[in-house]
């Protein structure tokens, strides 16, 4: 059996983060990193890239060789965490290790939801979470010929570029009524689909899959609608779900995620959460929500980092805001907050033929949310306008014409 | 943890010209496109100008989200680097930062910023308003903090006092072949001297009388020079025992040109027993010996300017400092310390009491450069060849009543003690500047 | 510094005062720094300190001080970083320094310092008496006072060794009386010099406490404020103390030892003369006594049994001695060249008067003071004690003292 003082489970941005925290606190105590990847530290993030082929697999570690010498971490990857007893203050990881933790901090992230398809178990497919993962997509990319993605979300859009630029004929189904939903609003959505379906791209939104089956070359689906597309890839890309299987029994209290407070602490004693696992604090939406993106994981793994040192510095979770920024065939789209909120103002600027668009959402003179496609602003400028309720009534009409430079401008003498 | 150099922005200065950007963006892509510029100055809402630039943070933001690790904090220069052939584009370092200092850049479909040109940027050279600012104080912490720190741990000042970051560092740059001398006063009371046994310093330190600390380290430093050995004889010492009690000893040091390094830290008064007047506490301040009642209303006389009596010792070398103004004390500080290898070195720092001058905590700083920047406290120095210079300008200096105001000692103050304090500085500052006039000559001389 | 070759060679024999016969005692005894400021009946002194190093008759490091008080205190700062130190001072001088002087002692440096004495102020005077060495006589400082000339040299000499003996490491003054030794030109014998250097041996005189960033440390940190502050304090004094109690065994041992080696013996705490079979005696100090033992004869040559007992070192006070000489007697006359206001009575004579109490007996004792400002003590003067303490002997005791040159013309 293993003590430590500090046991970091994940070894993405949270937990991370948290051992950065943790080490300005508190130099010495132990700290015992298990990861169930046998990669060094990467961020799931990059993995599309790494598909792409714009990311050198070898080059995506986040943190040097002498890393955990550096920290003085042990580190121990390969096995995931099995299950946990929180009154004995226990972890066991499938590989049998049982450690012994005087603070926890749950990092699991999250891992691909597999929707319910009839003969799904009989057709080979692809998900995008792990390292491993992406560096199998890459190479079945290169003999794909007809690819079908599943889920119109980040991974699914991303795959779906590559797939382009590989020439390779491609669907996109998503079950809602537009792409990247949750992120952009129908009319941005629109305008990214339709950069897709300019390059080839079928995109099939509002449409979902009853079954698939096998065939000679690949697979065929059959859609809600009757519909059949035959393809020899397919990509399950159909969003995430928090990893918290190893709870069971545990009595961590649960919803979509591990329910933590503002400092991230769950409901067990000596149990923290942070990250894609987390369902914490919304800011601008009310209650807890799982908001599973890297710089909410990066915030929530400093809080409770320092809540678990007992650093005294440590402070309150503001809430996460949902943020985006994405990329595609060379343009961008960012959001910040979100698009609609009750008793809002919206203001949307779009010029189509050039495909930009930017639409501008205020609550009581302060900003809700801001959108753009190709209308470049610093989102964390904006997000830092949201957290604070900084009132924009002032330079509202400044705000809405150039919000980047009046953004900039207000925060420079905020800073000041 | 390194300090690292920065660019500071002065908006008060900055008219907008955009000479800056056009710097910029000549340095990094050979044009002149603003939107080019790593640096970007805005128009601000009401007035005057803003500005959106990398801080080049000591924890930043943008490396924390960088999922494709593409952004790191140079350790040695202090610079966050952007490594393009790990970019992913995915922009989220722009969400990491809340200072538009790494932004999407619409040309190139990348992101940008400022890398401080290699130590030397071009849009610092640009601004010809001093709006931008190179502050390379950095070099001097890093250097400083390379040192060892002689003193023990955990000295116990008062709220908001400069004095042990002060002594720690001249005693750093000092270096262990030391003897330190700290007569009665602040500084062995916050511990330096040690107790009952203990000592509050890894060099050898003494708790002298209040009235004899130039005279004893004499013996120290001659002893070991008798003997073929570099001792630096170090006083540190205040202001009423350099100036008051302990004046005859410290003149008849200066006087025989004993080689030793006496810093004043001069807080105007005997702060460490409750703020009791001394020879170099101010015309019309307030101490518990120079009460305000009906009577009267503060001290009655001028302070003693001991730094222009060491002048007249021809002492090896006399300088004033302020803690507001570290770059210039070290600079004098360095200085001091190899004149006390041939002769007696004389450093008189300003530092604001916190405590005695009845001004809050966090205010220290900003009254010691206050009271620079009214000419209350000037900055020159002075060797016997040189003569006395100026280090900083005297030609732009504010109204008294701006330093007055931020010190709660002088809070009684009438229009007349006002006025009374602004003709005696032009007084005194007139005589400083015929003094400069003649070290200039004499330096012109000796340069013909 | 006592590692270097003598500069010059010396003279076997010289005709000076007292305070050169001092210098040349600072010669012989090679002090690394000497740090002066001239005072009157010192100043004679200082000049011949300060032409022997001119001439390289002495080789040290010597300070023109501003005054005594930083006289005291370069040779401190000396001291703490390993210096055989030495000065001499009188009567406001050794006022002036008597802060750093009160500190020397505490940090058991083991300083020597010739104390020219002077009567203090006022009235305003510049002669001689015992009135500035009596005035700190109890600050911890060991005071031997010298008789003649010749012992001046001796003495000065002796004094580096007592005071850095490491049993003691305690400053001293060596006194001696202002005008009549200071002033009193004779022949004086100098040691060899290279029998000095064996008989002092290399300076020690900061192993036990320094200012050296070899061996960094606080030196004198705050002590005291109650509980192991006040403790430590405590031990510190009573290591003092104990310090000065052993100097009286240093000093005799030191003495012995010049005198077998340089072939002059002086009597190292007290002196006894003619007292085996003496019904009384009277007890002197410093150069009077040279006087009083001619009454002393004198007094024997008319048939009376009396005796004389010379204090040489006073602090510390050699009491067994004093138990001893006075035991032999039946009445005790004490002469004073100084006063304590306090008793009115001399100094010496309530050091006796304490001394009395541990004698299985009382006997009758009367307090002399004379030779203030100055004043001359002659075997007359002398007569007159010898006779008064005969009288007490015989049970008429003065309730006062006896101001012996209150009416000298």
């Amino acid at each position: 059996m293993l003590e430590t003082r500090y046991l970091l489970v994940g070894s993405s941005h949270a937990a991370l983060e948290a051992l950065a925290a943790i080490r300005m606190h508190d130099a010495e105590g132990s700290v015992l990193l298990a990861t169930r990847d046998t990669a060094p530290p990467y961020s799931p993030t990059v993995l599309p890239y790494v598909v792409s082929g714009k990311s050198d697999p070898n080059r995506v570690r986040l943190r040097s060789d002498d890393f955990c010498e550096a920290q003085k971490v042990t580190l121990r990857s390969g096995s995931a965490l099995a299950s946990l007893d929180t009154a004995a203050q226990m972890a066991r990881f499938a590989d049998g290790t049982e450690v012994r933790y005087e603070r926890l901090l749950l990092a699991t992230g999250a891992t691909p939801a597999i929707p319910k398809i009839a003969g799904l178990t009989r057709v080979q497919y692809h998900v995008l979470r792990t390292l491993d993962d992406a560096v199998r997509l890459r190479e079945a990319l290169g003999r794909a010929r007809r690819a079908v993605v599943l889920g119109g979300g980040l991974v699914g859009m991303h795959a779906a570029e590559n797939l382009v630029h590989a020439r390779t004929e491609t669907t996109i189904i998503e079950m809602q009524p537009q792409v990247l939903p949750g992120y952009f609003d129908a009319q941005a959505a629109s305008l990214i689909s339709g950069a897709f379906a300019e390059r080839g791209t079928r995109v099939l939104c509002g449409q979902s899959v009853v079954s698939v089956a096998p065939r000679e070359s690949g697979f065929a689906l059959k859609l809600l609608g009757g519909e059949r597309v035959e393809g020899d890839l397919l990509l399950i890309a159909a969003g995430v779900r928090p990893t918290i299987g190893y709870l069971s029994g545990a009595g961590v209290a649960t919803g979509d995620g591990v329910l933590v407070d503002r400092r991230m602490r769950t409901s067990a004693s000596n149990v923290w959460a942070a990250g894609d696992v987390a369902q914490a604090e919304s800011f601008l939406q009310g209650g807890r929500r799982v908001n599973g993106i890297l710089p909410n994981a990066v915030e929530q793994g400093r809080i409770a980092g320092m809540d678990m040192a007992g650093d005294p510095g440590a402070r309150d979770y503001r809430g996460g805001v949902p943020i985006n920024t994405y990329h595609f065939f060379g343009r961008q789209a960012l959001s910040v907050g979100v698009d609609s909120l009750e008793g809002c103002e919206t203001h949307v600027q779009v010029d189509e033929a050039a495909g930009r668009y930017r639409k501008i959402v205020l609550k009581d003179g302060r900003l809700a949310g801001i959108f753009s496609i190709d209308l470049p602003f610093d989102a964390g400028v904006m997000v830092e306008l949201v957290l604070r309720g900084t009132d924009l009534a002032p330079v509202k009409q400044a705000f809405l014409e150039n919000p980047r430079d009046t953004a900039r401008a207000l925060m420079s003498r905020l800073w000041r | 943890m390194a300090a690292y150099e920065t660019i500071a922005f002065d908006a008060a200065r900055c008219t907008g010209c955009g000479d800056c950007m056009s710097a910029c963006a000549q340095e990094k892509t050979g044009g002149f496109d603003h939107a080019a510029s790593r640096i970007q100055i805005l128009p601000a809402a009401n007035d005057g100008f803003e500005l959106a630039l990398c801080r080049q943070c000591g924890d930043p933001g943008c490396v924390s989200v960088c999922p494709a690790a593409a952004l790191e904090k140079d350790a040695a220069s202090g610079v966050v680097r952007w490594d393009e052939t790990k970019c992913i584009d995915c922009l989220l370092c722009t969400v990491g930062c809340v200072y538009a200092g790494i932004a999407y850049d619409e040309r190139t479909g990348r992101v940008a910023k400022c890398d401080l040109c290699g130590g030397d940027p071009a849009c610092v050279k640009a601004c010809g308003e001093g709006a931008l600012r190179h502050v390379k104080s950095a070099q001097i912490y890093n250097r400083y903090g390379e040192l060892e720190d002689l003193f023990v741990p955990g000295l116990a000042g008062c709220q908001g006092c400069n004095t042990e970051l002060l002594i720690r560092h001249v005693l750093r740059a000092v270096g262990p072949e030391t003897v330190v001398a700290a007569p009665p006063g602040c500084i062995p009371g916050m511990g330096t001297v040690g107790y009952n046994g203990k000592t509050g310093t890894k060099v050898p330190v003494f708790h002298p009388l209040l009235t004899n600390t130039a005279s004893m380290l004499a013996g120290v430093r001659r002893t070991y020079k008798r003997k073929g050995r570099d001792v630096t004889a170090l006083a540190l010492a205040g202001d009423g025992g350099t100036a008051d009690v302990g004046f005859q000893s410290l003149s008849g040091a200066a006087e025989r040109g004993e080689e030793i390094l006496y810093v004043c830290v001069d807080n105007e008064g005997y702060m460490n027993t409750g703020m009791q007047r001394s020879g170099c506490t101010p015309y019309g301040a307030w101490t518990s010996t120079t009460p305000v009642g009906e009577r009267s209303h503060g001290k009655t006389q001028e302070a003693k300017n001991l730094p222009l009596l060491m002048v007249m010792h021809r002492c090896a070398y006399v300088a004033t400092a302020s803690t507001a103004f570290m770059e210039d004390l070290y600079d004098k500080l360095a200085r001091a310390i190899e004149a006390s290898k041939r002769g007696f070195a004389y450093l008189h720092i300003y530092s604001p009491c916190t405590s005695g001058w009845r001004f809050p905590s966090q205010a220290n700083i900003e009254v010691a450069r206050k009271a620079v920047e009214t000419g209350f406290v000037v900055l020159w120095d002075y060797t016997p060849d040189a003569g006395l210079r100026f280090t900083r300008p005297i030609d732009d200096l504010r109204a008294v009543d701006e330093y007055l105001e931020a010190v709660g000692k002088y809070r009684h103050l009438d229009a007349a003690q006002v006025a009374h304090i602004q003709a005696q500085l032009e007084k005194d500052l007139g005589l400083l500047k015929e003094l400069a006039v003649r070290g200039a000559q004499a330096e012109a001389r000796a340069l013909a | 510094m006592s590692a270097l070759p003598q500069a010059k060679t010396l003279p076997g024999h010289v005709v000076c005062d007292g305070n050169e016969a001092a210098a040349w005692g600072v010669v012989l005894s090679r002090p690394d720094m000497v740090a002066v400021y001239p005072i009157t009946p010192q100043t004679s002194l200082v000049e011949a300190l300060a032409q022997f190093a001119a001439d390289g008759t002495l080789d040290t490091e010597m300070v023109e001080a501003e005054g005594e008080h930083s006289v005291l205190s370069v040779l401190q700062g000396a001291c703490l970083a390993g210096a055989r130190t030495y000065t001499a001072t009188s009567g406001p001088g050794l006022a002036f320094m008597f802060e750093p002087y009160l500190r020397a002692p505490g940090l058991r440096l083991p300083m020597v310092m010739s104390l020219v004495t002077r009567d203090t102020l006022s009235p305003q005077c510049v002669w001689g008496g015992h009135q500035d060495a009596m005035s700190v006589r109890d600050v911890g400082w060991i005071q031997v006072y010298c008789e003649s000339v010749q012992e001046i040299l001796d003495t000065v000499i002796m004094a580096f060794r007592i005071a850095e003996h490491r049993d003691v490491m305690l400053p001293i003054n060596v006194c001696h009386d202002g005008n009549y030794l200071s002033f009193g030109v004779c022949r004086v014998d100098l040691p060899d010099a290279a029998g000095v250097d064996a008989f002092l041996g290399k300076a020690d005189t900061n192993w036990h406490v320094a200012l050296d960033p070899d061996r960094p440390m606080g030196v004198d940190p705050l002590t005291g404020g109650g509980g192991p502050g006040a403790a430590l304090f405590a031990r510190y004094r009573k290591g003092h103390c104990r310090g000065m109690q052993n100097a009286l065994q240093v000093i005799v041992d030191t003495h012995r030892d010049f005198g077998d080696r340089f072939g002059r013996r002086h009597a190292p705490l007290l002196e006894e003369y003619r007292l085996d079979d003496a019904e009384y005696a009277i007890v002197t100090i410093g150069s009077m006594t040279g006087a009083a033992k001619d009454a002393v004869d004198e007094a024997r040559c008319a048939g009376q049994r009396a005796g004389l007992i010379k204090v040489k070192t006073y602090r510390p006070f050699p009491l067994q001695a004093m138990v001893q000489a006075l035991a032999r007697v039946k009445a005790v006359g004490v002469v004073d060249r100084s006063v304590s206001f306090g008793w009115n009575a001399g100094p010496v004579f309530q050091d006796v008067l304490g001394t009395l109490a541990m004698l299985p007996q009382r006997i009758p004792a009367v307090s002399f003071i004379g030779g203030l400002a100055g004043a001359d003590l002659t075997p007359g003067h002398f007569a007159r004690a010898l006779e008064t303490t005969a009288q007490a002997l015989a049970g008429a005791v003065p309730i006062a003292p006896v101001w012996l040159n209150e009416n000298d013309r």
